[in-house]
């Protein structure tokens, strides 16, 4: 087989040329990277349906252990970051850098309420006896009879949440540092808005499957 | 970009974000009307869907990126998903019915 017929075999096979995803290599990457990540996820969430189905002790009423109010508000402090985020994905795209680290900054203080509010929801179930371990003896939790595996689930899933939440808060600081000075071109702030979208699209799984199941 | 997007780039993300927040509210209201659990249970999981869909479709722009790149995403994760889900459900129940049958029903499901 001569180069060319090589190379037009191989056209008409991938038909993607150097770009067979149609986006460019940082772009691909960063979705390679959220697709490993939403299986980390996609593996915790599977485990946690796995200890609740296998548990004896019946699960609890979520509104009896959380305040539902508040983890409600948590969910639209995360929508709204989302949606600010992708208003500066917007305005990078036409170049208009003020207008994006504008929104930048409001997905920041959005992004830094959620943990703020998770770090609350932490102090509160701890206070009230959950452990990594179980809920401690006597505690409230305890009287509630929590099953073993409720509390472990609650941390593993929240915590790997909210690292990532932390992780994307410093990535946007970085960002809207970076494009305060006109170092980040557009597609940096789009692939800053991929990862915190991403963070978004885990929590919707989170809140359904955990406190609202 | 369509003239609609170069009008208002922004106007996407915030119907996207109104939708969103219309559908956590009716997520959340849900529990309030006593439907039947497996209801309840298919009406949260197709909100969710929903809400996941929208999220990646629009915020994420994967409606506008290659087929390829959305079939790699939003398959793979959901079929890896589903493989696994399918594989553990049955063993939880079996490691459940074990339980119940060496232990009995432990006090704390009779309350």
């Amino acid at each position: 087989m001569t180069d060319g017929t090589h190379a037009a075999t191989l056209e008409a096979h991938w038909a993607g040329g150097v770009s067979p995803f149609g986006a460019s290599w940082q772009k691909t990457m960063m979705w390679i990277f959220i697709v490993t990540d939403g299986l980390l996820f996609s593996g915790l969430l599977c485990g946690y349906g796995y200890l609740r189905m296998a548990s004896l002790v019946p699960w609890p009423q979520q509104s009896e252990v959380f305040s539902i109010p508040f983890i409600a508000l948590m969910t639209f402090i995360l929508i709204t970051s989302s949606a600010s985020m992708g208003s500066a994905v917007g305005a990078a795209r036409l170049g208009d850098l003020k207008t994006a680290g504008r929104f930048l900054l409001v997905t920041i203080l959005f992004g830094a309420s959620f943990l703020g509010c998770q770090a609350y929801e932490w102090t509160h179930l701890i206070r009230d006896g959950a452990r990594l371990s179980g809920a401690l003896p006597g505690s409230e939790l305890a009287h509630l009879g929590v099953p073993v595996q409720f509390p472990m689930c609650f941390f593993l899933l929240t915590g790997f949440h909210g690292s990532h939440v932390l992780s994307g808060l410093v990535i946007l600081i970085i960002t809207a540092i970076r494009n305060s000075i006109g170092k980040t071109p557009p597609q940096g702030v789009e692939l800053a808005g991929l990862y915190w979208h991403f963070v978004d699209l885990v929590w919707v799984f989170i809140f359904t499957l955990f406190y609202l199941l | 970009m369509s003239d609609a997007a170069k009008a208002s780039p922004y106007r996407i993300y915030w119907v996207t974000w109104a939708i969103l927040l219309v559908i956590t509210v009716l997520m959340l209201a849900a529990e309030k009307f006593h439907m039947p659990r497996w209801f309840l249970v298919i009406f949260l999981l197709a909100f969710m869907m929903t809400k996941a869909t929208m999220i990646g479709g629009n915020f994420m722009h994967l409606a506008h990126e290659h087929p390829r790149m959305s079939f790699m995403v939003a398959g793979g994760i959901l079929v890896t998903s589903l493989i696994l889900f399918g594989y553990i459900a049955p063993e939880s129940w079996h490691v459940h019915d074990s339980a119940r049958q060496l232990f009995g029903t432990p006090a704390a499901a009779e309350h």
